[in-house]
């Protein structure tokens, strides 16, 4: 049994140690926001926060997460109570076809939790590491400069989920 | 499957679940379908979430749930919140108190252009406006005769505001009045608004479904997921078209997790509790294969001498050719010219890599059948899963998901035939996902094309004659082939269906010739004499539509050599444009809007350089202007300036979205995209090898659309043709350099 912490809460799965992340988290403890999109740690849509740092977990195997701090997209907000990073993100319609989108989310999430104006220069070495093939880069970008607004202004939130149980979601753990 | 929607950015909406119940709960109400089957009551089985065949649009329960079955797919165009808008329109609720549902498969769904339900051809919007228009204005109608009646008042008093019946300045919520406005006749012509009175149509708002697709929420085919689903993974031919000689799986069945191991009709799939088993066990499966003979002998790699383009060029050059159009004597007129330009240009094969990779959910009860899948044609993939899971095509239910991306790979059903053949021969119910490499090794590609312009110009130095020939391979009958199985009457033996569909080949391979592989390269500009001819010539590699299919490449080809005859005589590019562009006047405009947004012939800073291309596709039309410059050898493009007319803009907001992702998808084509084979095996296999545009190489882009009061055309298509173009104009500009061939590359 391997354990981590997800979303806030500490789980605890019986999967291969080598088994990567992402198929844990989809597979095993139901959670489907994070996306598969090339298995190689090229394309983004696969990104957690672990301990802060926007990851590809499509290469990451679980023993590398033991006693870790996991947060997927479901415990950066839901849609009855958005981060900041979200709401900027559906005021802009950032999303087209949608599927990169939970990973740009968690890529942009690591970068505002760092560095709390980014320049364009700055966006783009956050976020080069995640693929929209719909061409959502200008709207990603205006939705950052945005939320880096708003969260100034101190009424914003980079995550509005502070403790995500995945049973609420009626699955096995 | 269903998605909540909200109207409030920040989110404070109806979450999935509440949602799910709330449609749950929704008892009786008006249920209206188009004209033709207005008739229909509640007892269909659209009056709640879990109906399997809904045969109807649009639903007012009477608790006032508004449903509507999106008949089209959403792979990110947008068309979730475009046909939401039309009926909210003439219905007069909010878009975003409308709850939308992606239809599953039935007659009402189909697309009037195709005669199927295929969403593509940029279509959506111009092909359902007035339809829905109407379907939702004669709803409106209806629901103010029963509230005139029920209240005893008379039509002229019932007004309506969002949702609600008014009267006497009292507001009574629509479906107050649903079961007695379902007793009426429904009404066939009630007027449609002015264009003065919309509230929501040509005006900008948020996607409504971008809550569920910014929280992780949306639900894609692959997301689909119950007790007892089992995932598969399956080795296909290196070699499209290969079969499976034999295979040994002595290895696999021990490993973790693994099920069973089938072999079905390409390939051999391994059956296991989770998708890494599953993928992991498949590099121990040892299959020999029968290699198809032709594309088996073809490489356009680094290892061919020729790059693969000798094939092309043999035919190109060779004296066959069939007629594709005609105007005034093309090739004749040449004999006249005072000069003839020439000139040779090339597209590639290009994958399609949706971020999405294909996947299809199977569960096969006894004789019935039931999909999960994300398709731009349902019903198709409906009769190709009856014919591989040999059920009769009544007994297939499709629930279909969000799709992520499509791009026309997702027209095809050869993913989908797949999993009903899997689940089948294994007999459990199965998702099959595919690998990024299965997606970029074994996708319908982007035909390579190689064409030849002859230009020939009159003594005032206008052209007199446009003559072009196009070499390559013609995507109708790979559709044929993929699609015909499902397609036959189901009393004809397999064997005769594969017959026919390889009959259908060789018809278009040696007599016909597809719109598509020549649309775009003669139409835009005047010209007193046209010729277009086209010589099929064919490796073998499967090809599908890609993102605006012909004019994916006649938009570089064409584009370029305009420039091409422009700048032979020192003729300022966007003028020497509009002098052939007098029959053409949305196209004339377009350039017109913007040569003046970009500053065209104003100082630019220190090597900048401005590139310019018009292309009309899909009914809309589209000029953009690249802004490049050349340093050290590295091309920068630094600001694109996108012009479009396409009628009336549904959602402005989204007709730009649209635009800046027809010009991405093609930068990443224009500067990237290659598909190369060694022995008929394709070569590139992920994001390192085929690799999409980043952040850091996408350029501003700024977009205007043309106010217009016309019927709305295409935009999910039309922003691609002309990127490749401007950019290798303002090359040229930069350089000197008249790069033929994509992806470009620079001489150094």
């Amino acid at each position: 049994m391997i354990s981590f912490v997800l979303n806030g809460q500490t789980v605890q799965v019986s999967a291969a140690p080598d088994t990567p992340l992402l198929w844990v988290i989809r597979d095993h403890l139901k959670l489907k926001g994070s996306k598969f999109g090339c298995g190689m740690g090229l394309c983004g849509a696969c990104s957690m926060l672990v301990d802060g740092e926007s990851t590809r977990t499509c290469v990451l195997p679980l023993v590398a997460v033991a006693g870790r701090q996991v947060t997927t997209i479901e415990g950066i907000g839901n849609p009855g109570m958005l981060s900041t990073l979200q709401s900027a993100w559906v005021e802009a319609s950032v999303p087209q076809c949608g599927y990169c989108q939970s990973g740009q989310l968690v890529s942009a999430t690591a970068l505002l939790s760092k560095n709390s104006n980014p320049s364009d220069e700055e966006i783009d070495n956050a976020m080069s590491g995640n693929i929209c093939r719909c061409g959502t880069y200008p709207r990603i970008k205006k939705a950052i400069k945005q939320a880096a607004m708003d969260l100034k202004q101190g009424d914003g939130r980079l995550q509005a989920v502070a403790y995500f149980d995945p049973a609420t979601l009626n699955t096995e753990v | 499957m269903t998605t909540s929607t909200s109207k409030n950015a920040k989110g404070i909406g109806t979450s999935r679940r509440n949602f799910i119940k709330n449609i749950s709960l929704a008892g009786a109400g008006l249920v209206v379908g188009l004209p033709l089957t207005a008739c229909v009551n509640a007892s269909l089985p659209n009056k709640n979430q879990l109906a399997l065949t809904p045969n109807a649009l649009l639903q007012i329960t009477n608790d006032s749930t508004i449903n509507f079955y999106l008949p089209r797919s959403e792979m990110g165009q947008g068309t979730y919140t475009g046909l939401t808008t039309i009926v909210a329109e003439e219905l007069d609720v909010h878009p975003s108190s409308i709850n939308v549902m992606n239809a599953s498969v039935h007659d009402d769904y189909t697309n009037p252009d195709y005669g199927f339900q295929v969403t593509g051809g940029s279509n959506s919007i111009r092909t359902h406006f007035l339809p829905l228009r109407h379907l939702a204005a004669n709803a409106r109608l209806v629901i103010r005769q029963a509230a005139a009646q029920q209240l005893n008042v008379s039509l002229t008093d019932v007004q309506t505001e969002n949702g609600n019946i008014v009267v006497s300045g009292k507001a009574l919520p629509y479906g107050d009045f649903a079961d007695s406005a379902n007793n009426l006749a429904f009404p066939e012509h009630a007027p449609l608004k002015d264009k003065s009175q919309f509230k929501y149509m040509g005006k900008n708002a948020p996607r409504l479904d971008g809550l569920s697709k910014s929280t992780g929420t949306a639900e894609f085919g692959i997301d689909v997921d119950f007790d007892g689903l089992y995932r598969a993974a399956l080795k296909r031919c290196p070699v499209h078209g290969g079969k499976v000689k034999s295979f040994d799986d002595s290895a696999v069945r021990a490993m973790p997790g693994v099920k069973s191991v089938v072999k079905i009709h390409n390939g051999v799939a391994v059956i296991a509790d989770y998708y890494y088993q599953a993928k992991n066990a498949l590099v121990n499966l040892q299959v020999e294969w029968d290699l198809p003979e032709t594309l088996a002998a073809f490489s356009s790699d680094s290892t061919a001498s020729d790059n693969g383009k000798a094939l092309f060029k043999t035919a190109l050059d060779s004296n066959e050719s069939s007629n594709a159009y005609e105007q005034g004597d093309g090739l004749g007129a040449l004999n006249n010219a005072v000069k003839v330009i020439e000139a040779e240009y090339w597209a590639p094969y290009l994958a399609h890599a949706t971020m999405e990779p294909m996947n299809c959910t199977a569960r096969l009860t006894g004789k019935h059948l039931e999909l999960w899948v994300g398709s731009q044609s349902p019903d198709l993939a409906k009769l190709t899963a009856a014919y591989y899971a040999d059920v009769p095509k009544g007994n297939v239910t499709v629930n279909s998901t969000f799709l992520g991306g499509g791009f026309g790979r997702r027209v095809n059903t050869d993913f989908v035939a797949e999993a009903a053949a899997i689940a089948k021969e294994s007999g459990v119910p199965v998702q099959l996902v595919w690998s990024r490499e299965d997606d970029m090794k074994h996708d319908f590609y982007r035909p390579a094309a190689m064409v030849k312009f002859s230009v020939g110009l009159n003594s005032d130095g206008l052209i007199d004659s446009w003559v072009v020939k196009r070499a390559g391979p013609q995507i109708m009958p790979y559709t044929m082939d993929d699609l015909v199985d499902g397609m036959m009457p189901s009393f004809l033996p397999n064997a005769m269906v594969d017959g026919l569909s390889k009959a259908g080949y060789s018809l278009y391979q040696s007599l016909l010739v597809d719109h598509a592989s020549v649309e775009g390269l003669y139409e835009d500009y005047d010209a007193p004499h046209k010729s277009s001819g086209h010589v099929t010539v064919d490796p073998g590699l499967p090809i599908g539509p890609w993102r605006s299919v012909g004019h994916s490449y006649s938009g570089f080809f064409k584009e370029s050599m305009m420039d091409e005859v422009a700048a032979l005589h020192n003729k300022d590019t966007v003028e020497f444009r509009l002098q052939h562009l007098k029959n053409n006047p949305k196209l004339a405009n377009t350039l017109r809007v913007a040569a003046e947004k970009a500053g065209w012939n104003k100082p630019l800073p220190k090597g900048h350089y401005h590139g310019v291309a018009s292309h009309a596709s899909f009914s809309s039309f589209v000029t953009q202007i690249a802004e490049v410059s050349v340093k050290n050898n590295q091309l920068h493009i630094h600001n694109v300036v996108c012009v479009i007319d396409c009628g009336l803009a549904v959602n402005p907001d989204i007709v730009k979205a649209q635009m800046q992702s027809g010009i991405i998808y093609g930068l990443s084509a224009a500067l990237h995209g290659e598909i190369t084979l060694k022995g008929g095996v394709v070569q590139q296999s992920n994001f390192h090898d085929y690799p999409a545009l980043r952040i850091n190489e996408s350029p501003n882009i700024d977009v205007v659309i043309i106010d217009s009061d016309d019927a709305p055309t295409g935009v999910g298509e039309p922003g691609l043709p002309p990127i490749a173009a401007a950019v290798a104009n303002g090359i040229f500009a930069a350089t000197g350099q008249r790069l033929r061939s994509l992806p470009l590359k620079l001489e150094s």
